[in-house]
């Protein structure tokens, strides 16, 4: 990017001050700092960089957002440590919770303004305002693309993989199937984005029965709560992060992983190497006690949906050649001992 | 008796010359962005807009559809920019409305090689789908805002079509076709000199070097700072120099991933009129891992 562009992604628009209702207060009733001040030093004193930080400033106005968007998984990252807390003895769940979860994964969690004025910051790096500090709705492009563009992103616009998503194909973007309910929360105290009743499901659009297609229609019905619409419809390889170290991060390379999902077992789905090691928390003084009662395997909604793929197009694939299905050969070395629960050997065709 | 000989004649010229017309250009390969304005009504015209849905949604040219590259070009059998399959690429077409009397115009960033390539691989693509009428915005998205032209934020969903493909197989060349064409036809190596020369490569790309015997015409050469191509005569003079003059001549053009390569490989054929044109889709990507694929430096 130009410097200049750089420079103008960080101007706010003097008409915009005088025209939006957000700036009729002044740029301190939400940043602070003294703006009759005569030194640049005491104007800043006490400057607040990212005043949304703290949803009740918006909720002065946007009360009902603001109230329960406190508790929305974008803000508290409780899925976070969700998803590690397992592995964890009760000692070791109080060290992770003070020393990793507040300054690590905590750092992670979005302002209203992360998503409605500003790009997100990752690893020190932002891409500035959205538009010039207008309080813009959407920007999914300049917003969830950022932090989510390590992987979710590129899947889903073809960068990484090679295919675009069927639905961005279609011109759709992340906010046409995540909905305000789900981001800005219900005021439901969620510690997983899988329990979040408002996430997007397949067939909310794409009903049971209603396929164009016999074929379509016998392998949905067949298939029915057995195995996910991603072990099927998942257009090819997706990151899979592996050995993730505190302070140092995870590698990512791509990968197609078929199991049982863990946390419903009768049901095969797609599934994504959770980059957790044995010592991922060796600096913080955490061993991970119950290591082996978690698996390194989440079932993963992939971002690469097509409408037909190498299993939709033959049945061979799984049911003869078994075709990227977890073994017993390739689970991570020196894994958890709960990933063997999630080998599935598809039956054959009767 | 002679009314009957007259009427069997004309009908055989109807059935063998008709579609044969319906398939002829007639459209210019490449348009100006102030043509496509003074024919943005015309109602056979189908643009295709295939810059990421952010920002064709944020503003595009009137009547454009948006179906984004990664659409056209995917990856398999570890190969990038590939086509996808045959029944995909239907379905592609035919839900951006196109039929075969449709006046098909590209349109994209101009702003950087790969934008600039992405734009002609569609039109080869399209091409390779069997698809005569197609062409190229010149100077393209840029050029069209830079001018001040009517822009639009109302997506364009089009009544899909009942395409149906008549696959070019000419276009396109398999490794194996190129191994058996290595001496006998001209193998165009359309990257930058520095990839001709085996001073660089791309990550993905096992080992530096080119194909034995390439030539070389770089993809980029065939522009204009802005993001327009060079004239008709200017193009001519550089294809002529490494390529010679004889339109009949045999032609392989490749790249890296099959993607920089569908410049030259349009222009020779539908700007200069190349008769025996066909692209390396699997290019430098397939070749330098194969270790029985000659090779230079």
């Amino acid at each position: 990017m130009p410097a200049e562009s750089q420079y103008k992604s960080y101007m706010v628009d003097r008409k915009l001050i005088d025209t939006d209702p957000h700036f009729t207060e002044g740029c301190p009733s939400c940043h602070r700092g003294d703006e009759k001040a005569s030194s640049r030093e005491k104007a800043h004193a006490g400057f607040v960089k990212k005043p949304s930080m703290d949803p009740g400033l918006c909720g002065k106005c946007h009360d009902k957002i603001a109230k329960t968007y406190k508790d929305a998984l974008h803000f508290t990252t409780a899925g976070l440590r969700q998803g590690v807390s397992g592995r964890f003895s009760a000692r070791e769940q109080k060290i992770f919770d003070e020393k990793v979860f507040q300054q690590s994964c905590r750092s992670c969690h979005a302002s209203c303004g992360d998503c409605h004025v500003m790009s997100p910051s990752i690893a020190g790096v932002s891409t500035g305002l959205l538009k010039g500090h207008q309080f813009v709705a959407k920007d999914d492009g300049k917003t969830c693309a950022t932090c989510h563009g390590g992987r979710v992103y590129p899947e889903f616009t073809g960068d990484f993989g090679g295919s675009a998503d069927i639905h961005y194909q279609k011109g759709m973007t992340c906010l046409d199937c995540h909905k305000k309910a789900e981001l800005h929360g219900t005021g439901v105290v969620y510690t997983s984005k899988t329990d979040v009743k408002e996430k997007p499901a397949c067939a909310n659009c794409h009903k049971p029965g209603s396929e164009k297609t016999e074929k379509a229609k016998t392998s949905h019905a067949q298939h029915k709560d057995r195995v996910s619409c991603y072990a099927c419809h998942s257009g090819g390889v997706y990151t899979q992060c592996t050995d993730c170290h505190l302070g140092k991060g995870a590698t990512p390379k791509p990968g197609f992983i078929l199991g049982l999902n863990p946390r419903d077992k009768k049901t095969v789905t797609t599934l994504r190497i959770t980059p957790t090691v044995r010592d991922t928390f060796a600096s913080a003084g955490i061993a991970m006690e119950k290591y082996d009662s978690v698996p390194n395997y989440w079932g993963t909604p992939t971002h690469n949906i097509k409408k037909r793929t190498e299993r939709t197009r033959s049945c061979q694939v799984c049911h003869v050649e078994k075709q990227d299905f977890l073994t017993r050969e390739t689970l991570i070395k020196n894994g958890s001992r709960a990933n063997e629960l999630l080998l599935y050997s598809p039956k054959p065709i009767k | 008796m002679k009314r009957t000989v007259a009427g069997s004649i004309l009908l055989v010229f109807l059935v063998l010359f008709i579609p044969l017309a319906c398939l002829a250009r007639t459209i210019e390969p490449i348009v100006s962005t102030d043509w496509l304005a003074a024919n943005i009504d015309n109602p056979r015209l189908v643009i295709i807009d295939i810059r990421k849905v952010e920002d064709y949604r944020a503003g595009h040219i009137p009547k454009a559809v948006n179906i984004f590259y990664n659409t056209w070009a995917v990856t398999a059998g570890g190969l990038r920019n590939q086509l996808p399959p045959i029944d995909d690429l239907t379905d592609i077409i035919a839900s951006a409305g196109i039929t075969p009397d449709s006046q098909v115009i590209i349109a994209g960033n101009t702003d950087i090689p790969p934008n600039r390539s992405g734009i002609t691989r569609i039109v080869w693509t399209l091409k390779y789908a069997g698809l005569e009428n197609v062409a190229v915005l010149d100077g393209g998205w840029e050029k069209w805002t830079a001018q001040k032209k009517p822009v639009s934020t109302a997506a364009v969903k089009p009544k899909p079509s009942n395409f149906q493909p008549r696959v070019n197989n000419a276009l396109s060349a398999t490794k194996e076709y190129v191994m058996s064409a290595l001496g006998k036809e001209v193998i165009v190596d359309t990257r930058d000199p520095d990839f001709f020369e085996g001073r660089k490569k791309l990550d993905f790309v096992a080992k530096a070097g080119r194909i034995k015997g390439a030539v070389n015409l770089p993809a980029m050469s065939a522009y204009n700072q802005d993001g327009t191509f060079k004239s008709k005569k200017e193009l001519a003079d550089m294809a002529g120099r490494a390529v010679g003059t004889d339109l009949q001549k045999k032609i392989v053009v490749y790249c890296d991933t099959g993607r920089l390569a569908s410049v030259w490989a349009y222009l020779l054929t539908d700007v200069l009129g190349y008769k025996n044109v066909r692209m390396y889709d699997g290019s430098s990507e397939e070749w330098m891992k194969d270790p029985n694929a000659p090779t230079e430096p």
